[in-house]
């Protein structure tokens, strides 16, 4: 009971916190802020597979990259159309993409499913790029519509836009960590560790893999939607390049593969150390690769591995005769 | 001759040479996963710095030949130093294909760093330089030599693998590596020879391609993608798919240029595509 009140005042908090901050912090955290949510919902879509299903994608980029060309077409040639019907049809281009490629990927696992995404990531950076007709080629398609829900256009005023972002994203974030807790996110786990077992038990192991396919890209699509909408602007380099399908990989294994909130800690500890070096070197690729050998060579369980290590020693320090029994 | 033929058989020539320089690559790749059961994602990264290695070589000595020994070799030991000193710590499948992601990003960073983007031009030797006649087509010496060095390649190693004790231990340790240790041979030593073995094959293909693309940081990506796509297709291991593969997808490239040039690269997905539908484990890729 107690803790139930404690919770509560916890979310409170939390919701005022959000709702005051572009108030207290102003317009330069606000979009920091938005920039951290649109990428924890993005990373937490990696490690919707990664984490609870033992898939590693080295494309999810291209959700991510469909979200956001599908909300930018639709804003450029659907004269009037509303701000939120534009991200749902990005999303479900996202989804689209992914019940289309799903009869094939969720037969392979391991490093083939890594590959293959590898290979088809490649192969929508490259048909961006080539159909200038529609995607506006290296340039990208800028400059699209931005619609408000109560307001002609969001492009100019920033706390508006804070708000959209916040509540879509944080409605797909509670989303996320209410499918790990039914009975078929426990499944999910299951074929991460044992996927012949969870056959016998009488699951369809290719089809649920399938589902949770499915729901990652609509999750990924949803980041790279609002990520498109934030800066106005949507191309090959900066939505499906293989640096995007290698960002949250790195955010998860930072904050820690398996844990739900790992990822998010993961996200906002790779923007500041991203943010910190590139004002001594131009190169992002540098910091990328630096931070991924270091990760799995010394902190392959990321941060949430170093802190419940940390915690399982301060309780066994604590009761020095557990330790006696073991020993 | 028509010239419509001779478009069609100098077309399948450069297929072939193109296939072949994939087949280099890919087999490198696929003698590491099946002995070690890791992908090495930076191998393409090795590939390239090979490339970069010889026009090094070149620029200091001015021998194409120079090249083509020192630049392979100076890649295997970067390969096995990588092996030692990094990927021994890599924890799971997960961690290795990580890491060596990382690693290939740190390469081709300090290839730009040092470099530049620019592609650099790099003169092959007067003997490969002039044309042939081929049943009435004239063609580049240069690709047949390609076509050449892959097959000695080819030979050697199929001599290396079969017929020496060397060859036979490896073998051994790709089905068995825990009894093949337990026989009391390091089995440690014989993955960094792999390893360099892998890398080196890799390092030869850079070389040989670096005459005909010339040297650039998207060499990398270029011809690597289709390297792993020929391993995926042709299945994890197998060196006999990594070949037939190889070929196919050299002349999907050469005549896919020639006739729907704008999507020639989506032309070998959609064949993994399609291979992948069927066979989920490649063309002669065994289950795991």
């Amino acid at each position: 009971m107690m803790k139930n009140k404690l919770n509560v005042v916890w979310w409170v908090i939390g919701l005022l916190f959000f709702a005051f901050f572009p108030k207290i912090f102003g317009i330069y955290y606000t979009n920091v802020m938005v920039t951290l949510a649109i990428f924890s919902v993005f990373a937490l879509s990696v490690n919707m597979l990664l984490g609870y299903t033992g898939l590693l994608s080295f494309g999810q980029a291209m959700f991510f990259g469909f979200g956001g060309y599908g909300t930018a077409l639709a804003l450029t040639h659907i004269p009037g159309i509303g701000v939120l019907p534009a991200i749902g049809l990005g999303v479900l281009a996202a989804v689209v993409l992914a019940l289309i490629l799903s009869p094939l990927v969720v037969r392979v696992s391991g490093t083939a499913f890594a590959m293959l995404h590898l290979a088809f990531g490649q192969l929508m950076y490259v048909l961006a790029l080539k159909l200038y007709n529609i995607t506006g080629g290296e340039d990208g398609i800028a400059n699209f519509p931005v619609p408000g829900l109560f307001t002609e256009s969001l492009k100019s005023s920033p706390e508006h836009f804070y708000y959209l972002a916040m509540v879509i994203l944080g409605i797909s974030t509670w989303l996320m960590w209410y499918v790990t807790k039914t009975p078929f996110g426990q499944i999910q786990v299951g074929i991460r560790d044992n996927a012949k077992r969870i056959d016998y038990l009488g699951y369809r192991v290719p089809q649920s893999k399938a589902v949770i396919y499915v729901l990652s890209a609509f999750f990924a699509g949803v980041a790279g939607s609002i990520y498109g909408l934030f800066h106005n602007l949507v191309s090959a380099d900066g939505s499906l390049g293989i640096g995007m399908s290698f960002a949250p990989i790195i955010s998860v294994m930072i904050g820690g593969v398996g844990s739900f909130f790992g990822p998010i800690l993961g996200v906002a500890i790779f923007q500041l150390v991203d943010e910190l070096i590139l004002r001594y070197t131009e190169s992002t690729e540098l910091v990328m690769g630096v931070i991924l050998i270091v990760v799995v060579m010394f902190m392959p369980t990321g941060f949430v591995g170093l802190y419940r290590m940390l915690r399982q020693k301060i309780s066994a320090r604590r009761t020095p005769e557990a330790k006696k029994e073991k020993a | 001759m028509d010239p419509m033929v001779s478009m069609y058989i100098s077309q399948g020539i450069h297929g072939i040479a193109y296939g072949m320089i994939l087949f280099l690559i890919a087999s490198g790749l696929n003698i590491i996963f099946g002995m070690m059961g890791i992908l090495n994602m930076a191998h393409t990264a090795f590939f390239m710095l090979a490339a970069y290695f010889c026009y090094v070589v070149v620029g200091i000595t001015g021998n194409f030949w120079l090249g083509l020994v020192f630049a392979p070799l100076f890649t295997a030991v970067l390969g096995v130093v990588m092996e030692r000193v990094f990927l021994r710590k890599a924890v799971g499948h997960m961690g290795e294909l990580i890491l060596t992601m990382g690693i290939s990003f740190v390469i081709v960073a300090a290839i730009k760093k040092i470099w530049g983007t620019e592609s650099l031009p790099l003169q092959m030797p007067e003997i490969l330089s002039g044309m042939v006649n081929i049943v009435g087509v004239s063609y580049p010496v240069y690709r047949l030599f390609v076509i050449g060095l892959a097959l000695v390649i080819l030979v050697f190693m199929m001599l290396l693998l079969y017929r020496t004790r060397l060859g036979k231990i490896v073998r051994a340790a790709v089905s068995d590596r825990d009894m093949v240790n337990a026989l009391g041979i390091n089995i440690n030593m014989v993955f960094m020879f792999v390893f360099g073995v892998g890398t080196w094959m890799a390092g030869l293909a850079g070389v040989a391609i670096a005459p005909i693309l010339t040297v650039f940081p998207g060499l990398a990506d270029q011809v690597g993608m289709d390297a792993f796509i020929v391993v995926v297709t042709g299945g994890f291991g197998s060196l006999a798919g990594a070949f037939i593969v190889s070929i196919i997808f050299g002349l999907l490239s050469s005549y896919g240029v020639q006739f729907v040039s704008q999507f020639a690269p989506v032309l070998m997905v959609v064949f993994m595509a399609i291979v992948l539908a069927f066979r989920p484990n490649g063309l002669f890729g065994v289950k795991e």
